[in-house]
């Protein structure tokens, strides 16, 4: 079974009244363990104020499956709907080039560095 | 001693229990053998572990029952291509006839890419992008075969590699 590890936490920023928080991933998101992961970011989605901003980091994520993308999209959807923004940071090559062949990266930021994530928010 | 170098076509065939929890012993297998018996590049390494991962999801999910297994053969032909096959039982009470997968895989196609919905980019884009052939046919006991291939020579995949794909790293 793959394992994933993850870490929700709050980016501090010059602007008080911006809103942003950091989901990390660590590890493989796949059939096995994707639909057990998913709730955990729906429920900060909802718990959070309308316009949070979102950076996933994915820098230690070394595999996603297709549905683990199907999930991220489904989080931009409902973050969009809340006015918030969400942003993909660090991805590595092989993930950044699966993100791409299935047109993910046309409608989400992707950044290389947190620093680029930060500054698009 | 060092390995010779392999020139005859290599055919490997693996069985597995319909249960995610082996897939990631499957991509680490994928990755290497194509890392070690072939020729192509890192990234198509990276590739092919995503086509025989969602390919194999789709026998898991939609072609078998719980007790049942799936069937991954790869034949590799040094310096032409490979194949890769998935074969499932048609066990599950729900599984689709490859005509029924086919139009579901055109339906996605053309779907947008944010409300498609959780599932159904594996086949329609995954799979379908990054191989050459796709080929899906029923089996004589009910269950789905679906064959792809990929030619280390393709045209399109020379030109996608030296010009446009940032992230290709050729190993010498």
């Amino acid at each position: 079974m793959a394992d994933i590890k993850f870490q929700f936490s709050d980016l501090l920023t010059l602007d008080s009244t911006k809103i942003v928080k950091v989901i990390a991933l660590e590890g493989q998101l796949d059939e096995s363990n994707v639909d057990d992961f998913a709730p955990n970011v729906y429920q900060l989605i909802e718990s959070s104020n309308p316009g949070t901003k979102f950076i996933l980091d994915i820098e230690k994520l070394s595999y996603m499956n297709s549905k683990s993308i199907g999930y991220i999209s489904d989080w931009y959807g409902k973050i969009a709907a809340k006015t918030g923004v969400l942003i993909i940071a660090k991805p590595l090559p092989n993930i950044r080039d699966i993100l791409n062949v299935v047109g993910l990266d046309k409608v989400i930021p992707i950044t290389q560095t947190l620093e680029e994530a930060k500054n698009l928010l | 001693m060092a390995a010779k170098p392999i020139e005859k076509p290599v055919e490997i065939k693996i069985e597995i229990p319909t249960n995610a929890y082996f897939m990631s012993g499957i991509r680490d297998f994928t990755l290497a053998m194509i890392r070690n018996m072939t020729d192509f590049s890192e990234q198509w390494a990276f590739r092919f572990q995503s086509v025989v991962d969602e390919l194999c999801n789709n026998a898991i999910e939609h072609g078998s029952s719980l007790d049942d297994k799936i069937y991954i053969t790869f034949i590799t032909h040094p310096n032409q291509d490979i194949q890769i096959i998935v074969e499932d039982n048609g066990t599950n009470p729900d599984h689709k006839t490859a005509a029924e997968i086919q139009q579901i895989m055109e339906t996605n196609k053309v779907k947008d890419i944010v409300t498609i919905g959780i599932r159904g980019r594996g086949l329609a884009f995954i799979v379908d992008q990054w191989t050459d052939e796709l080929k899906i046919e029923d089996r004589e006991n009910g269950g789905i075969k679906i064959t792809v291939r990929k030619s280390l020579h393709d045209p399109k995949f020379q030109t996608q590699l030296l010009e446009n794909d940032p992230t290709h790293i050729v190993l010498t």
